[in-house]
C-alpha cells in the first residue's frame, strides 16, 4: 500500500523543477533567438559584415534607451497613435453600418459590391499623394490613409459574416415567430461577430502600414518621420529601435483582437 | 370539426432557372383531431417536408388552405413550433440558451425564462447539460434540445420533420419512446415525418402515406395498437400486418417511380 508521504514525493519534485524544464517549442525558440543575437553581436568584430550597415544588439539596446529618454519618444508616439486610433475609429464607425446594409440588403451588395472588391485588392497607399495634395502634410492625410486601410477589410468581413448565415437558423427563427428585428439581432449579430472580428484583425495590419508608410513619405513629426531622419542619417541602431516600436505595437493590437475573436469563437473551436 | 383542417391543398414550386412551376403537393385534403399524433411517411422527395412547413406556415401555399381550430394559417404562429430535421441549434448559444430561444421570440410571460427552458431540458432528460454549446452534444442529444426547445413554448400542434433522421436505428427507438412518454403527458396534436416504417407504426394514431408526381395522399391507416407503447409492441400481430401493408405502398411507390424514368 503506498503512503501519502510516498505520493507526496514526487509531487514535490515536480513542482520544484517545473519551472527549469519549460516547454520543447518554447527552448527551441528562446535558444534560436539567443543564438542569431550572439552571431549579430560578433560578426562586425569578426568582420563578416560591416557594422555600419547592421549595428548590433549593445548598440540597438543603447539606442533604445537613448531614445526613450531624450529623443522626444512620446511626442512622436503621440503623434502616430493620434493618426491611428482617428483614421482606425472613423473607419469602424463607417464600415461596420455599411457592411450590415450590404450584408442584409441584396440591392445594396449588387450595387456597391464590384467597386468596393477593387478597392479592396487595390493597395490603398497609392492614393496617398492624392491625400497629400487634397489634405495637406499635417495629420489629415494619414488619417485617411489609416482610414482607407482598415475600411475595407472591416466592410468585407461583416457583409460576409451577415449575407452567409444559414438559411435554416433563419427559418427556425421565423417559425417562431421572429421578427426581422430579432433575426437580426438574435441571429444575424451574434452569428457575424466572428468575422466583423477578423475584419478588424485584418484592418490593423495594414492601418499600422498606412500610419508609417504616410509618415515616411511627408511628414513634421512622429514615427515615421523619425525612421526617415535616422534612415537618412544611416543611424541603423536608432532604425531598428524604431521598427522595433512599429511591430510591437501592430504585433500586441493584433494578438489581442484575436484573442477576444477566439473567445467569441468559443463555441466553433474546443 | 378537427383541429386541422386541410382542404384541396396544392403547393408548387418555380424550377431553378425557368418560369416553369412544379407542383410539389397537389389536391391534399387531411383533417386531424386534437390530440392525435400522426406520422407522415412516403418515399424521399414525395412533399413530406413541404406539407409540414404548410402547416408550420413556413411555405406559401398555391391552392386550397388549412386551418388550425378554425383559424387560416398564414404565417407561423404560436399555436404550433417545429422541431427540424437538421441542425437549427444556434451553435453559439448554450443549451439552455436554444431552449430560451423561442420563449424569447413569443415574448413568453408564463413566468420565468431560465426556470421553464431548465423544466423542458429537465424533461427530456439533459438536466447536467444545460450549459453545453451544441458542438459538445451528440446527435440525439442535440434533437432532444431541439424538442425541448419547441416543448417550451406550450404549443397546440408540434410539427416534426424527420427529428431523428440522422440517429442510428438504437437511439431512434430510446428517442421516439421517449417522445412517446413526453407526449402521453402533454398529449399535445403532433405531425410527425419519418422515412422509418417501424418509427411510424410504433408512433402514430394515423399514419398518412404519401405518394409522388404530384406529392397527394395516398391512404389515411389508423393505428389501434394499445397505450402505452413499448418495444413489445413491435413484435405483436397487428404491428406485422401494418408493416406489411405500408412496405406494400412504398414498394408500389418506387416501381412507378421507375416507370417515370423509363417513360421520360
Ligand atoms: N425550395 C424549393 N424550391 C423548389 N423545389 C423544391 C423546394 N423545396 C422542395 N422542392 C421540391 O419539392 C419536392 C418535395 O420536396 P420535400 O422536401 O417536401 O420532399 P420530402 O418528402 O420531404 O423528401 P425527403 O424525404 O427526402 O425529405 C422535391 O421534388 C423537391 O425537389
Ligand atoms: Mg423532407
Amino acid at each position: 500500500m503506498r503512503s501519502a508521504e510516498m505520493t507526496a514525493e514526487p509531487a514535490v519534485r515536480q513542482i520544484s523543477f517545473s519551472f527549469l524544464r519549460p516547454s520543447r517549442p518554447t527552448l527551441v525558440g528562446a535558444l534560436a533567438v539567443l543564438a542569431f543575437l550572439v552571431l549579430w553581436q560578433v560578426a562586425p568584430s569578426m568582420g563578416w559584415v560591416n557594422g555600419r550597415f547592421t549595428s548590433r544588439p549593445t548598440e540597438v539596446f543603447f539606442a533604445a534607451i537613448d531614445i526613450f529618454r531624450n529623443d522626444n519618444f512620446l511626442y512622436h508616439a503621440q503623434i502616430s497613435l493620434t493618426e491611428f486610433v482617428a483614421g482606425f475609429a472613423l473607419a469602424v464607425v463607417v464600415s461596420i453600418p455599411l457592411g450590415v446594409l450590404l450584408g442584409t440588403s441584396k440591392i445594396a451588395r449588387y450595387l456597391i459590391d464590384p467597386p468596393l472588391m477593387a478597392l479592396y485588392i487595390a493597395p490603398t497607399l497609392v492614393l496617398l499623394p492624392i491625400m497629400v495634395i487634397w489634405l495637406g502634410i499635417d495629420m489629415a492625410p494619414k488619417i485617411a490613409v489609416v482610414f482607407l486601410g482598415a475600411v475595407f477589410p472591416i466592410v468585407l468581413n461583416t457583409m460576409a459574416g451577415m449575407s452567409e448565415a444559414d438559411p435554416r437558423f433563419l427559418r427556425m427563427a421565423r417559425s417562431f415567430g421572429a421578427t426581422k428585428f430579432d433575426i437580426f439581432t438574435r441571429v444575424l449579430v451574434p452569428g457575424s461577430l466572428p468575422a466583423l472580428l477578423t475584419g478588424i484583425r485584418l484592418a490593423v495590419g495594414r492601418a499600422v502600414l498606412g500610419v508609417v508608410v504616410g509618415e515616411l513619405f511627408v511628414s513634421q513629426a512622429g514615427i515615421g518621420y523619425q525612421l526617415n531622419l535616422y534612415g537618412s542619417a544611416m543611424r541603423i541602431d536608432r532604425l531598428l529601435v524604431y521598427a522595433l516600436v512599429v511591430s510591437a505595437f501592430g504585433y500586441t493590437l493584433t494578438i489581442l483582437v484575436r484573442s477576444v475573436e477566439n473567445k467569441v469563437r468559443d463555441w466553433r473551436s474546443k | 370539426m378537427a383541429q386541422i383542417e386541410i382542404r384541396d391543398l396544392g403547393i408548387d414550386y418555380r424550377k431553378p432557372k425557368s418560369n416553369e412551376v412544379f407542383s410539389a403537393v397537389d389536391s391534399v385534403d387531411l383533417s386531424i383531431e386534437k390530440g392525435e399524433f400522426v406520422t407522415i411517411v412516403g418515399s424521399s422527395g414525395c412533399g413530406k417536408s413541404t406539407l409540414l412547413m404548410a402547416m408550420a406556415g413556413l411555405v406559401n401555399l398555391s391552392r386550397g388552405s388549412i386551418r388550425i381550430d378554425g383559424k387560416e394559417v398564414t404565417g407561423p404562429g404560436r399555436d404550433r413550433a417545429v422541431v427540424f430535421q437538421e441542425a437549427s441549434l444556434l451553435p453559439w448559444r448554450s443549451v439552455r440558451g436554444n431552449v430560451k430561444f423561442g420563449l424569447e421570440m413569443q415574448r413568453w410571460s408564463g413566468g420565468d425564462l431560465n426556470e421553464r427552458a431548465m423544466q423542458m431540458i429537465r424533461l427530456v432528460g439533459l438536466g447536467r447539460f444545460s450549459d453545453y454549446h451544441p458542438h459538445q452534444l451528440s446527435g440525439g442529444m442535440r434533437q432532444r434540445v431541439n424538442i425541448a426547445r419547441a416543448l417550451a413554448v406550450d404549443p397546440d400542434v408540434l410539427l416534426m420533420d424527420e427529428p431523428f433522421g440522422a440517429l442510428d436505428a438504437q437511439t431512434r427507438e430510446i428517442m421516439g419512446t421517449e417522445l412517446l412518454r413526453i407526449w402521453e403527458r402533454h398529449k399535445k396534436t403532433a405531425l410527425f415525418v419519418t422515412h422509418d416504417i417501424d418509427e411510424a407504426i410504433f408512433l402514430a394514431d394515423k399514419i398518412v402515406v404519401m405518394g409522388r408526381n404530384p406529392g397527394h395522399i395516398k391512404e389515411v391507416i389508423n393505428v389501434d395498437l394499445p397505450r402505452p407503447r413499448d418495444e413489445a409492441v413491435l413484435d405483436s400481430e397487428p404491428f406485422h400486418d401494418l408493416r406489411k401493408r405500408l412496405r406494400a405502398h412504398l414498394a408500389e411507390d418506387m416501381s412507378s417511380m421507375q416507370l417515370v424514368k423509363e417513360v421520360a
